[in-house]
């Protein structure tokens, strides 16, 4: 028979649990609206800059810039992975780890150079205790990000990738967020804008000032910049989701062991009492 | 007077999409004016202000960073890293970061990198002044 103290110590140590998990989901509840509206405005801004872009890419497919064209194979790969700023979300930071490590592996195997920007505690700490080369990393900043934090961001991949020739690619490894309980980490290339929508035969004359060439350089920052921004509060939201969800689930759980360990606690003093009263009878019994 | 579809986009939200008569902008090759049967363009922007005429023919003046304009058949696109409506500005606030932009500038002064990032955020702080009413002479003249 399970100690009646032991049981009521349990209980307690499982509510004052239930008690944090439950201010845990309210709180990254109310982060994660904000965050989706966050992301969600976002969108415009970024639609329209790839789409401006993709028409000038569409109107002269032989258009020079650095930034459409492949240049090496095998090269160095710069990749930046955003993941979250604290643990307790669930899968969130080992499921966006878990792809930027086998993007790493991959491009290894093939013999490149894999470098990487973390953004996210969690992604410093994970690529700090490795044998990763570290461009800069950023922390604490998702809560807050500005499309000037994008900029930042962006100024240096692209600046980055113009230094040197050796870089093959740019990529990006985030969360997607899909839904409130679905949310999908990826990887997608930023750079080199090799899927720029195919060549459109209706070519509509465009003045450009001053040229194609300029306003489409123009672009790519403002693009890099969206794309790094849009990805930084979109994960920020899943994060704040996936949250939500994990803490849901605790806060279940903990209901459910609570109910367990009531049971079993009356069972037991039901049982004690049982005892005491036989344990009476049977000496009141003994007296006759 | 005939009007157009006119958006002014930015990361954060969307500052203005509706119709109207005019729009006169700042590129990097100089001012252009935007009325309604424009040809195709694109330009760059510089920072500045941005001067829309509205429907009912009520001006409205904005602060817009830099940025792209976009001219199509069916609307008239303005892509910027930042933008404001004249009356929306608070003084001090621009203020502010005109001095935080100061600061930032002496701080960063052996890095070219950063020096430029902060160039460009007294010229977005210049230009809310100016466009506020608040600022003193043009941006051209005051940064140099």
């Amino acid at each position: 028979m399970p100690n009646l103290k032991d049981i009521k110590r349990r209980i307690h140590s499982v509510e004052s649990t239930m008690q944090i998990t439950k201010a845990m989901e309210l709180v990254a509840s109310s982060k994660f609206r904000r965050a989706k509206d966050r992301a969600e405005a976002a969108q415009p801004f970024f639609e329209q800059t790839y789409k401006l872009m993709a028409e000038i890419a569409a109107e002269d497919p032989y258009f020079n810039s650095v930034f459409v064209h492949k240049r090496v194979e095998n090269g160095a790969v710069l990749l930046v992975v955003i993941a979250g700023d604290r643990g307790l979300a669930g899968g969130f930071n080992s499921n966006v780890l878990k792809i930027a490590q086998a993007r790493i592996d991959e491009v290894r195997a093939k013999g490149g150079n894999p470098i990487v920007i973390p953004i996210g505690q969690k992604a410093v700490d994970y690529f700090s205790r490795r044998d990763v080369k570290i461009l800069r990393s950023y922390d604490h900043v998702a809560e807050r990000a500005s499309i000037y934090l994008g900029m930042d961001i962006a100024d240096l991949v692209i600046s980055t990738y113009k230094r040197h020739e050796s870089l093959q690619n740019v990529e990006l490894v985030f969360t997607n967020y899909v839904s409130p309980i679905s949310q999908v980490a990826q990887c997608m290339n930023v750079i080199p804008l090799t899927r720029m929508p195919g060549t459109s035969p209706r070519r509509c004359a465009v003045e450009y000032e001053p040229s194609p060439e300029a306003v489409f350089d123009k672009l790519v920052p403002q693009y890099v910049a969206g794309l790094i921004y849009g990805a930084i509060v979109e994960s920020f939201a899943s994060e704040q989701a996936a949250r939500r969800t994990a803490m849901e689930n605790a806060t279940d759980n903990a209901t459910d062991m609570i109910d367990k360990l009531s049971l079993q606690y009356n069972r037991a003093r039901q049982g004690a009492i049982t005892q005491e009263l036989t344990e009476i009878v049977g000496g009141a019994n003994a007296l006759e | 007077m005939n009007t157009f579809r006119f958006m002014i986009v930015t990361p954060d939200r969307i500052l203005f999409d509706g119709q109207v008569q005019e729009v006169i902008a700042r590129t990097t090759e100089g001012d252009v004016g935007i009325l309604a049967g424009h040809t195709r363009y694109a330009a760059i922007l510089k920072t500045g202000a941005l001067t829309v005429k509205m429907e009912n023919g009520d001006k409205r003046i904005a602060a817009v960073a830099e940025g792209v304009i976009k001219v199509s058949d069916e609307k008239t696109t303005v892509m910027s890293s930042a933008a404001e409506w004249a009356e929306d500005i608070d003084p001090d606030w621009a203020e502010r970061s005109r001095q935080d932009a100061l600061a930032k500038i002496e701080a960063a002064k052996d890095e070219p990198d950063r020096l430029e990032r902060a160039n460009l955020k007294l010229q977005r702080a210049l230009n809310r002044l100016s466009v506020s009413g608040h600022g003193t002479g043009t941006l051209e003249s005051k940064h140099k």
